[in-house]
């Protein structure tokens, strides 16, 4: 190799050629993948998040949460992520379009949380309890080593006052002591709506018939 | 010295000169990052088993160290000290000096201001958290002109170039100047700028994350190799005639690749089947590249004990193909239903960005800086104890991640263990993790030290001192 031309284009081909191949190609064949519109209730899936849970997600990004949590459910016989009720079903594609970051994450140092919301799998899942995974992980999952986010959260002297309606519960031990209360900020409340709405309960017919093969029949998504 | 190469040695002696300022520049920030990058992440390091460590504090939150971290180690350690060795290399096998240095120093001072306000940014809270692109948004416009500023001159000094053949090192060099800025602005503009929508989104950034690996850091890598071997040794690549098949071979092959992050993601199957295919086709050349590397160290690995850069790339080649092996292990689905998602797959990126890449950068920047300052290294234990410190980080590090990680893709595989039981399970691995880090950090402060004497000009007689211990680094290389 002398010739300096030569090298440039077969540099510049190298490039387009995977920018075409790969990038371009899955774009044209999954870039306007729709919503899907249930023929018995006639509402379009999967739903879109709510203006507090836009918020949220936008926490959870600039928070890093991706650092040790995925958000992708490995199929059935893939892993044990259903055993683990991570989700009721592997993920598919469609339910990710809803997002407008989509960070399906590459480590689980931390569980998956794309159902973390979903009440079915994890009944105890409540606002509260999200509130105070994140204000004292320890009191509600012992042994874990998820740090503790309390600058997400005011502590008061009550002083007499009547508490606040959002003061949340925090054992004993874990919280700031008799006469304080915790008061989430706006940041925590849009994180936790975020989590809150954590689930692909619907199954969309296509995909499961074209997932069929692979995974046993499960039950329907609700 | 032989009188005929007299010529050669003032020419060499010429680019040097000409590389002294951008290449001081470029190694100085490069090794102010490497301390930064390293210290936060042992911090985040020390925070997976003692998660109260500086949690009280947003900044400090493992969420956002860990980016943080890796941006300061890949922007500001790897793409510095890249360009400073790749700056360098070309203009001597272009046998050109490195003309106009000044702008070159306003580009860096740019790079770096880039490089601080992104990882800043990532601290404060406007990460993206797409892996590699957390930078907030404000800073790629400066990283992109920056970037092209500086890398200009590796390209328009190959073209001023004043020699026939033009050698493996400046292919991968060439290639690889071209291929992070465009492999950057691609991925600036499908996930920022105009995103791409749903899954595709991790698609586009397994692709940026692969290309940036593999056709920056393990180019850059192998280009030293290829310079370093045949200099110090004295003797021609082994089966050269094979090295730009495999050159264009790995390069094509691993553009390709990057679709075998996402064997099981919910993408459609032909973008990690690709993958696998691809990494598969990539035995070939890493057989090529081992031939021609081991094939060329064969018979003299008693040079090994003379100099301290033949060193640092022996392991750099045997970490470059370790690095392969894993990878491939990584396209083979039993494994990753098991290693996905685990320390092991942190291990495969690290093995590239550290074991692979920071090696040869260590062992080009002992051959390099006494040359650009015409001085030589100040303390000889220092050497040793950098060296040291990355065999024994390096082992540990592939211990703790690669033992750790598989025993962690059990733990994760089997439901009943509950995941509090798998954290306290992964305690020790993690405190062993920390130990590696902290190993790490120590030889770079050893070499830092260093570097600082080399610049410091206050005692003369030191120098002359050293002189002898010195003989042995530049008695190195005049072929």
């Amino acid at each position: 190799m002398k010739n300096g031309l030569k090298l440039f284009l077969g540099v510049f081909a190298t490039l387009a050629l995977s920018w075409v191949g790969l990038l371009l190609t899955a774009h044209q064949q999954i870039g306007s993948l729709s919503q899907f519109k249930d023929p018995v209730d006639e509402t379009l899936y999967p739903q879109p998040l709510s203006g507090l849970a836009v918020q949220g997600s936008m926490v959870y990004q600039d928070l890093g949460c991706v650092s040790c949590h995925t958000q992708q459910v490995r199929r059935d016989g893939f892993g044990a992520d259903l055993g683990r009720k991570w989700g009721q079903r592997g993920s598919y594609a469609r339910d990710y379009i809803r997002d407008s970051v989509v960070l399906i994450g590459q480590s689980r140092l931390g569980p998956d949380l794309r159902n973390a919301g979903n009440l079915d799998l994890h009944p105890y899942a409540d606002a509260d309890y999200f509130y105070r995974l994140l204000y004292a992980p320890q009191s509600v999952a012992p042994g874990t080593n998820m740090p503790a986010h309390a600058f997400l959260f005011e502590v008061h002297a009550l002083a007499g006052r009547q508490p606040s309606a959002y003061a949340i519960k925090v054992p004993g031990k874990f919280g700031p002591g008799a006469g304080y209360e915790v008061v989430p900020t706006n940041r925590a409340q849009s994180l936790v709506a975020y989590l809150q709405s954590l689930k692909d309960s619907y199954d969309y017919p296509v995909e499961r018939s074209r997932n069929a093969s692979a995974e046993k029949p499960k039950e329907g998504g609700h | 010295m032989n009188s005929p190469d007299q010529p050669v040695r003032t020419e060499q002696m010429q680019v040097d000169a000409s590389a002294k300022w951008p290449g001081l520049a470029l190694f100085g920030s490069a090794l102010f990052w490497l301390l930064l990058g390293g210290t936060l992440q042992l911090i985040a390091a020390i925070q997976l088993h003692t998660p109260t460590f500086l949690a009280e504090c947003a900044w400090f939150t493992y969420g956002r160290l860990t980016p943080a971290a890796q941006n300061a180690l890949v922007y500001g350690w790897g793409i510095n000290a890249a360009l400073g060795f790749g700056l360098w290399l070309m203009a001597r096998l272009s046998a050109t000096t490195l003309r106009h240095g000044g702008w070159l120093l306003v580009a860096i001072k740019f790079w770096n201001t880039g490089v601080a306000l992104g990882v800043l940014g990532i601290l404060g809270g406007y990460s993206t958290s797409f892996e590699l692109l957390e930078m907030p948004r404000f800073v790629t416009l400066i990283l992109l002109v920056s970037y092209a500023m500086i890398g200009v001159w590796a390209v328009t000094t190959f073209s001023i170039r004043n020699t026939e053949n033009v050698f493996a090192s400046q292919w991968y060099l060439f290639g690889a100047a071209f291929w992070f800025p465009w492999l950057y602005a691609i991925a600036q503009l499908m996930l920022l700028k105009a995103p791409v929508r749903g899954v595709l989104q991790p698609v586009v950034n397994a692709w940026f994350v692969h290309g940036l690996y593999g056709l920056w850091f393990v180019p850059v890598a192998l280009a030293a190799a290829y310079y370093f071997l045949p200099k110090i040794l004295g003797k021609p690549i082994a089966n050269y005639y094979l090295a730009p098949l495999a050159f264009w071979w790995l390069v094509i092959v691993t553009a390709l690749a990057g679709g075998s992050r996402l064997i099981g993601a919910p993408v459609p199957v032909w973008i990690p089947t690709l993958g696998t295919v691809a990494n598969f086709l990539l035995v070939v050349p890493v057989v090529i590249i081992g031939l021609n590397l081991f094939g060329t160290f064969s018979g003299r690995y008693s040079a090994l004990s003379g100099s301290v850069t033949l060193r640092f790339i022996l392991l750099s080649a045997i970490a470059f193909i370790f690095a392969s092996i894993l990878n491939l292990a990584f396209s083979l689905r039993g494994f990753v239903e098991i290693a996905q998602f685990t320390l092991l797959s942190e291990l495969r990126d690290w093995v590239v960005l550290y074991a692979c890449f920071s090696s040869a950068m260590f062992g080009a920047a002992y051959f390099i800086l006494p040359r650009l300052t015409s001085g030589a290294w100040r303390f000889p234990t220092l050497v040793k104890m950098h060296l040291g410190a990355t065999l024994v980080g390096v082992a540990l590090l592939t211990v703790a991640l690669g033992v750790g990680g598989w025993q962690q893709g059990h733990l994760l595989g089997s439901s009943p263990v509950a995941f509090g039981e798998i954290t306290q399970a992964m305690t020790f691995w993690f405190t062993l993790r920390t130990a590696g880090f902290a190993v790490l950090l120590f030889g770079h402060l050893a070499f830092v030290i260093n570097f600082v004497g080399l610049l410091c000009p206050l005692c003369t007689c030191c120098k002359k001192a050293t002189a002898d211990v010195g003989q042995g680094s530049s008695a190195e290389g005049h072929a």
